[in-house]
């Protein structure tokens, strides 16, 4: 069948020519006066080339055309029909004459720009955003609404339903601290690992997968094979063991062990049983339900074990500093350190995850001090003379006694890193607070400046000597324009403050590129180093990153 | 031009004249151009059409054109291949960092500056192309 025909009342051989080289399109040609009624009459007509010079002409068939919702393209052999085309809104017009090439490729985009209005208009568009309420455009799953259709025969007539649901907890934190860019390629890679351990699991033969658009926690429907048994509470807690496992070591190997480190998955269960009376949709959403609290149930109960981990950590101090170098991004030479805190304990291991256990359980203070101790003790000895420390020091820190008795032999060579993250209210009084660490010597550094609305003017209250641009300005700076200007904004903005700009969260080649071109003056990242132990070999080297392996 | 033809690119503003300078500007650079009033037009057009490269004006009546750049960006298949350039005045800081929330990828204050437009242009065109 033919993709249309494209109607036309002259022109000469080129039109014909152009036609032919569009695959499966058919042109007839109809003398001046037909054409109205020909508009009427053609079957399967999509377009029409009006070459005719005369206005009346040209109006009468660009209108008749367009009520029957047939694109125009206007063959325009002056200046003035030119203009008309544009008047009459035809959908595409070329100079006459034109080489085929040109006339086939303004039919085409006539055909496809012919504007369905009204209702038609209406319905594509909603049918565009329909598909992205049905199925999340990271991960491709299907949400709620089609799963059901999708189970409903299925459940019905084995009589059995399991319901996992996998509740993936600190994603949000990787949004706020890496930006929403590295949260979508986290959640691609954790639906494309679940998806494979699925498929390489017992409970493979009926597996069906759901997950709330945009949101980060998986829905997971079992319904047993036809002569085999449903998932025991045994099976499922084996499961959400090895998935657990194999998330963390996807997740580890695409995006690296900090991220791995900061999430975890807690997955509840429930069974639903067929039953005719109760409608087959509440039946599902009570399966959810159950199987959300028992999830949750289970990260209450690691939260517990981790509240008792971390009081154990305070009280043997055992907390140990990784160091990560930050770099002159002229030369690579190491400028200073970032000091890292983290947990022994493999399940504090994250300083994200360790800090939010604390939180929780009121223990704040008690840990910061260990880690501004820790940090502080290692620089003596190890940091050479002229290199330094950064400390990150959270502004409600500053309420703590202690941190204004922090003993340091050379304040000078300590920088506090304070987040833009953590509101802060009460600028003047923030403001006297910092005046007697500056008074002591200390320097300050703004960290993660630009992650949220505020301007520059909240950073310049502050007086930093650094500015440490949020990572997810960083992460993909090399294709992204906005965030190239906003470095370029931030760069000019500090050289007028007699502040230096660092970048951190430096993970490619092109990124460290795209910062040394815009000005940056420090880097940091995985690009460069690892964060690791002073004593690292490596670690105070200058960076060398073209010789390292890939990350 | 006998390479294989570009995909168009989408050029979408509510205001005819500028939409009609901008795609002739272009046009004679030797893109193709499409043109949306606006957005619901544009997201249809993106549709059908799969531009690589989308000029949006954000402020149309209707859909804004934050709204049309979030629809585009997420579209399950072509989203990832398209680029947008916004148009807009956005002289602030704010404005920039909404709109690296839509996924934009970068843009051109109005009134649009033509030379400094194909600039744009060329630059995403160009991180686009040797990927494919």
């Amino acid at each position: 069948m033919s993709a249309g025909i494209v109607l036309t009342d002259g022109g000469g051989p080129l039109i014909p020519e152009a036609i032919a080289s569009l695959r499966s399109w058919e042109v007839e040609t109809r003398p001046a006066a037909e054409m109205l009624a020909a508009i009427d009459t053609v079957p399967n007509l999509r377009a029409v080339i009006v070459t005719s010079d005369d206005p009346s002409v040209q109006r009468a068939l660009v209108e008749r055309a367009h009520a029957r919702r047939v694109a125009v393209v206007m063959a325009c052999s002056d200046e003035a029909s030119r203009r008309r085309a544009v008047e009459l809104r035809a959908d595409e017009w070329y100079r006459a004459p034109a080489p085929a090439e040109e006339i086939a490729w303004r039919v085409q985009s006539a055909v496809a720009r012919v504007a369905p209005s009204g209702a038609e208009l209406a319905q594509r568009v909603a049918h565009v955003e329909y598909e992205e309420m049905l199925y999340d455009a990271l991960t491709g799953l299907p949400t709620l609404p089609v799963m059901i259709e999708h189970i409903r025969a299925l459940f019905k007539d084995r009589g059995e339903l399991a319901v996992l649901y996998l509740n993936f907890v600190r994603y949000t934190k990787i949004e706020e601290i890496y930006g929403w860019e590295k949260l979508d390629g986290v959640l691609e890679t954790t639906a494309a690992a679940v998806r494979e351990f699925l498929d390489g699991n017992k409970l493979r033969a009926t597996k069906m997968m759901v997950s709330f658009t945009n949101d980060d926690d998986f829905i997971f429907f079992h319904v047993p094979a036809k002569d085999a048994q449903a998932a025991t509470e045994r099976d499922v807690t084996d499961v959400a063991v090895r998935l657990q496992q194999h998330v963390g070591a996807r997740l580890e190997e695409a995006h690296g062990e900090e991220i791995a480190a900061l999430v975890d998955v807690y997955v509840g269960s429930a069974h639903v049983y067929y039953n005719p009376k109760i409608r087959l949709e509440r039946l599902i959403y009570r399966g959810i339900r159950e199987a959300a609290n028992a999830a949750k149930g289970v990260g209450e109960r690691e939260r517990a074990r981790r509240v008792a981990d971390l009081r154990q950590t305070l009280r043997e101090r055992s907390v140990y500093v990784d160091y990560h170098p930050i770099v002159l991004a002229e030369t690579g030479a190491v400028f200073g350190f970032e000091a890292l805190a983290r947990g022994v304990m493999r399940s504090l291991r994250s300083p994200e995850v360790m800090f939010d256990v604390a939180a929780e359980a009121d223990l704040v203070w008690e840990l910061s001090r260990l880690c501004r101790a820790r940090a502080v003790e290692a620089m003596a000895t190890r940091l050479t003379g002229d290199q330094l420390l950064f400390l990150n020091v959270d502004p409600h820190d500053f309420a703590d006694p202690t941190l204004a008795g922090l003993e340091v032999a050379d304040p000078q060579r300590v920088v506090i890193e304070i987040t833009e993250r953590t509101a802060i209210k009460d600028y003047p009084k923030f403001r006297e607070r910092l005046k007697v660490f500056r008074e002591r010597g200390f320097r300050f550094a703004v960290d993660d400046a630009g992650s949220g609305y505020a301007g520059l003017g909240s950073i310049a209250n502050l007086e930093p000597d650094f500015i440490k641009l949020d990572i997810s300005l960083i992460n993909s700076i090399d294709t992204n324009f906005i965030k190239q200007n906003l470095v370029e904004t931030m760069v000019r903005f500090a050289e007028e403050h007699g502040a230096m700009v660092i970048a951190e969260g430096v993970e490619r080649a092109e990124e460290l590129d795209a910062v040394k071109r815009l000005g940056v003056h420090l880097v940091q990242g995985f690009f460069l180093h690892r964060p690791g132990r002073l004593d690292t070999p490596g670690l105070q080297e200058a960076s060398t990153p073209l010789a390292r392996e890939p990350a | 031009m006998t390479a294989q033809p570009l995909p168009p690119i989408l050029v979408v503003d509510d205001n005819q004249d500028n939409a009609e300078i901008i795609r002739q500007f272009l046009e004679a650079r030797g893109y193709s151009v499409i043109i949306a009033h606006d957005g619901d037009e544009a997201v249809a057009t993106f549709e059908s059409v799969r531009p690589i490269l989308v000029l949006l004006d954000v402020m149309m009546p209707g859909k804004s054109g934050w709204d049309v750049c979030r629809l585009m960006k997420q579209h399950p298949s072509h989203g990832r291949n398209v680029r947008v350039i916004m148009v807009t005045a956005l002289a602030e800081w704010e404005d920039k960092r909404e709109a690296l929330q839509t996924g934009a990828d970068d843009y051109v204050t109005k009134p649009v500056d033509l030379p400094d437009l194909a600039k744009r242009v060329e630059r995403n065109l160009a991180l686009l192309i040797p990927s494919r």
